[in-house]
C-alpha cells in the first residue's frame, strides 16, 4: 500500500475528532496487521472505489462508541441505540470523506459507498490480499483503531 | 416589584425561520444518517423553521419534495447515500422544479464535486462537520438568492 495513502486518513481523523469532541486526542504507531484480525466491539466499515479498491474500518470496543456518540448529540446516550450506530457511522463517513478530499487535492480518484456497522463479540475480519494498516487514536473514551487497506486496481 | 411587562423578551424578534407573514419556512432534510438528520433538525427548529419531511436516500428525498410541492421553501441534500445518491436526486429535483432552493450538505469536500453540484443548480454547499451558525446562515443565504 502507498504510504501516500495514509497520511490522509491520519490528518482527517484529527482534525474531525477533535472538532466534533472537543476533547485531546494522541496518535499511536501505525502497524500493519496480517490477513485475519479480530476486532474491539463496534466497528464501522466505509468502502473505498475509483482509481483503488479497499474499505476503512474504525474499530472501538463498545464503551468507546456509546461515549463518543454521546458527545457528539450532546446528551448522555443510555445504550448503544440506532442513534448510537447512526452517529457512529456518521463519524466513519466524516473522516473517510475528508481524507478521500484531501487525496483529491493530491490527484488520487477515490469514491466512497455509504457506511455499514456491526457490532458484536468475537468478530473477525478477513480481507484477502490485502494487507491493512493501523492507525491507533487515543482519547479520554478510549481507543479507536482506523485499519486502512487500499489496493491499486490493476 | 418588577411585573413580567418589564423585561424584554429574548425573542422579541422575528425568529429566522419565520417568513414576513408570520408562517415559516418549510424545509425538507434529505440524509441517511439518523444523527445528521436530528442535528440540522434541532439547528432549524430552534429558530422556528417547520421541518415538513425528512428523507432516507436520493429516491426518498425525490418523492417527498413531489409530495410536499409546492408547499416546500428549501431542501438539505447529503451525497452519499443509499438507493440513490444527493447529486442525482439533485438533478431530478431541479427537472421537476428549476426554482428548488438545495443546499448540499456532505463530507466530502472535493472541487469538481462542489462544481458539479453547483452547476447542476444547488445555491450552496457545506461541508460537514456540521456548525449550527453556519447552517443558519447558508440557509438564509439560500432563502433570500
Ligand atoms: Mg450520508
Amino acid at each position: 500500500m502507498r504510504v501516500e495513502y495514509i497520511n490522509p486518513f491520519v490528518e482527517a481523523a484529527f482534525n474531525v475528532l477533535r472538532e466534533v469532541l472537543n476533547v485531546e486526542i494522541k496518535r499511536g504507531e501505525l502497524y500493519l496487521k496480517s490477513v485475519s484480525q479480530p476486532v474491539l466491539g463496534v466497528t464501522s466499515i466505509v468502502g473505498l472505489a475509483g482509481d483503488v479498491e479497499g474499505r476503512v474500518l474504525f474499530d472501538m470496543a463498545e464503551s468507546t462508541a456509546l461515549a463518543i456518540a454521546s458527545q457528539m448529540n450532546g446528551e448522555k446516550l443510555a445504550s448503544f441505540d440506532d442513534l448510537a450506530k447512526a452517529t457512529i457511522t456518521e463519524l466513519a463517513n466524516m473522516i473517510t470523506a475528508q481524507a478521500i478530499t484531501k487525496l483529491h487535492d493530491l490527484g488520487f480518484q477515490f469514491d466512497l459507498t455509504p457506511p455499514a456497522i456491526f457490532t458484536g463479540d468475537n468478530m473477525q475480519v478477513t480481507d484477502t490480499e490485502i494487507e491493512a494498516l493501523i492507525v491507533p487514536i487515543e482519547m479520554k473514551f478510549g481507543k479507536i483503531e482506523i485499519n486502512v487497506a487500499i489496493r491499486e486496481k490493476n | 416589584m418588577k411585573t413580567k411587562m418589564d423585561f424584554p423578551t429574548i425573542n422579541q424578534r422575528r425568529p429566522d425561520g419565520m417568513k414576513e407573514n408570520g408562517k415559516p419556512y418549510r424545509v425538507l432534510i434529505v440524509d441517511d444518517s439518523m444523527f445528521v438528520t436530528k442535528q440540522i433538525e434541532q439547528y432549524l427548529t430552534s429558530e422556528g423553521f417547520d421541518v415538513a419531511a425528512t428523507a432516507v436516500n436520493g429516491q426518498d428525498g425525490l418523492d417527498k419534495y413531489k409530495e410536499l410541492y409546492p408547499n416546500v421553501d428549501l431542501v438539505t441534500m447529503d451525497i452519499t447515500m443509499p438507493v440513490m445518491d444527493g447529486v442525482t436526486a439533485l438533478e431530478k429535483i431541479i427537472e421537476f422544479d428549476k426554482d428548488a432552493k438545495i443546499i448540499m450538505i456532505s463530507a466530502l469536500g472535493k472541487q469538481d464535486l462542489v462544481k458539479k453540484s453547483l452547476l447542476l443548480g444547488a445555491k450552496n454547499y457545506i461541508v460537514k462537520p456540521l456548525d449550527r451558525k453556519r447552517v443558519l446562515e447558508r440557509v438564509l443565504m439560500t432563502l433570500k438568492k
